[in-house]
């Protein structure tokens, strides 16, 4: 299956405030696409504009599967999962009052994830043992680390071609990141993905990065066509550093 | 007073049946309620719409638990509706639309009762059956054949309930739509079709309910007074959107007052108000609640 996400010129502003002003980006088959920016650049409104959250206000969003392209501009976000998006969103958004394999079977709510969910139910655990373990537990009363494998879990559920991954970082600490980070990296081979990962934690996003963008203000300030290239250049130095490592 | 054992076992026994009854009549809410959070206030006033659809099925010669059953289907459009309307008024709003809602339902309430009054008049209104009347004897206990038959509708109703929403990918997204709709749209549902889904089959199962209620005891067009505070004490008791819980926090409430009737009989229409009181001041995440 071949799949290509591109994104042209996107403009998107909540009230008066401006999130995104004209950003262009593409990610290709089998890439993992980083996007990385500190706090409030506008890289969960860009992933709520891919998923069909908020709607831009100009500017194109094209998915282009197997030669039909779909304008994501237009659909909504049950027609961009059925499609096979997934996003594991900012804060993870689970469930908190059901049980781990209750999330993970919401997960397979799409029609064609329906027929696959006991073999995604099966990698899930192969790959997040805890959640085997801990499957009868409430999601809500599981650690931030534990919660974090449930809701990568969970998106992948849906059987997706491109995963989109908002701050999977937050709120985890520095062995978890690099564990997390690492399992996402790991999904990708397994599944074939296509990723796009939003990060601010640049260092570890870089670990799984073929390529990148950079975000500032709303606005691509850099375009890295390589990890090297992505790892070396003066604004992440800057970026980072001002950002302080974590 | 020498305390009576035989009172005070048949008034568990009639409590438990009563209970199971109880537990019927509240499951919808336990839906509408407990897992939507909307305020259904009119919950009841649909429950005293189906005795009086049970009613006059009855007159044209259906016997009334078959007449339950055929006004299912038309309960669940009619809770489709209800909430379609509740959606696009109030809901879609936003922010107070709590409160607002409230004000709907209880509007929605009074007309329910007074259509009743226009069709029916006010005078109660019973049907007979050949389980209505008789009863089963146990040794020297007495147990009326209706109560029996609530008690076998409420275990139906609770377990297909309860199936259906935990084995079913539709049961599962209505038990997930009030903790996060936005996380639920992720999964490629849409929250305002599961709700209304959700809303549909709660009406639906207040037909059933009923045809248990004038199965039970006659019926006026006030009665859903008396069952707003039961409705809501036992979905309160059990933890918003239990099935197993609101059967037993009908059991609870059912005992509780038969129990209080052997004191005094005047009491037991404040059982249910005070059992409540009760539980939102120790335990307001009520008995089964997570
Ligand atoms: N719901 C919202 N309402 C108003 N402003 C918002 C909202 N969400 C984000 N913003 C603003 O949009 C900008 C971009 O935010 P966001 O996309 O969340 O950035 P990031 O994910 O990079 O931290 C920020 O200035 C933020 O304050
Ligand atoms: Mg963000």
């Amino acid at each position: 299956m071949a799949l290509e996400l591109t994104v042209s010129g996107v403009e998107a502003s909540y009230g008066a405030v401006r999130a995104l002003a004209g950003v262009s980006l593409h990610v290709g088959n089998g890439e993992t696409v980083v996007l990385l920016g500190t706090n409030g650049n506008g890289k969960s409104t860009l992933m709520k504009c891919l998923i069909g959250s908020v709607r831009p206000t100009a500017g194109m969003i094209t998915l282009n599967i197997d030669g039909a392209a779909h304008d994501l501009t237009r659909l909504t976000t049950e027609e961009i999962v059925n499609l096979g998006v997934a996003l594991v969103p900012e804060g993870r958004r689970l469930f908190p009052k059901l049980t781990v394999e209750e999330n993970l079977m919401l997960g397979a709510y799409r029609s064609a994830a329906r027929a696959k969910i006991a073999d995604n139910i099966a990698l899930s655990y192969e790959i997040f043992p805890v959640l085997k373990e801990r499957r009868t537990q409430l999601a809500g009363t599981m650690s931030g680390g534990q919660q974090q494998m449930l809701a990568i879990a969970r998106a992948l559920m849906s059987s997706p071609t491109l995963l989109l991954v908002d701050e999977p970082s937050v709120g985890l600490s520095p062995l978890l990141v690099s564990q997390t980070i690492a399992a996402i990296g790991d999904l990708k081979r397994r599944f074939g993905l296509t990723v796009l990962m939003a990060e601010q934690n640049f260092n570890q996003a870089l670990k799984i990065a073929d390529r990148g963008y950079i975000i500032v203000h709303g606005e691509i300030a850099y375009e890295g066509k390589s990890r090297d290239e992505l790892a070396n250049n003066a604004l992440i130095k800057e970026l980072y550093l001002g950002a302080a490592a974590h | 007073m020498s305390f009576d054992f035989e009172l005070l076992r048949d008034a568990i026994v009639f409590g438990l049946l009563l209970g199971c009854f109880y537990a019927a009549v509240s499951l919808g809410l336990s839906v509408a309620f407990g897992l939507l959070d909307v305020p259904h206030l009119a919950y009841p006033a649909f429950l005293v719409l189906g005795s009086y659809g049970t009613y006059m099925l009855y007159t044209l010669g259906f016997d009334p638990l078959v007449a339950g059953v055929i006004l299912t289907p038309v309960f669940f459009v009619l809770g489709i509706l209800m909430y379609r309307i509740y959606y696009e008024t109030f809901e879609k709003r936003g922010a107070d639309s709590g409160v607002r809602g409230l004000a709907f339902f209880f509007g929605v309430m009074f007309i329910i009762e007074v259509a009743i009054i226009q069709m029916f008049g006010v005078d109660q209104r019973t049907v007979s059956a050949s389980y209505i009347g008789r009863s089963l004897e146990i040794g020297e206990m007495r147990i009326p054949n209706r109560l029996i038959v609530a008690f076998i509708v409420a275990l139906v109703i609770a377990a297909t309930l309860y199936l259906y929403l935990s084995r079913t990918f539709t049961g599962r997204a209505i038990r997930a739509v009030a903790q996060d709709e936005g996380a639920l749209r992720l999964m490629g549902a849409n929250p305002v079709a599961i709700k209304q889904w959700a809303f549909g089959i709660a009406t639906a199962t207040l037909a059933l309910a009923g045809a248990l209620l004038i199965i039970v005891a006659p019926i006026e067009p006030t009665l859903d007074r008396a069952y707003i505070g039961r409705t809501f004490c036992v979905v309160v008791m059990a933890g918003l959107g239990s099935m197993g819980g609101t059967l037993i926090a009908g059991i609870i409430l059912g005992v509780a007052e038969e129990v209080v009737k052997i004191y005094g009989a005047s009491w037991a229409p404040a059982i249910s108000f005070g059992l409540l009181l009760v539980i939102l001041a120790v335990r307001p995440q009520g008995l089964f609640g997570r």
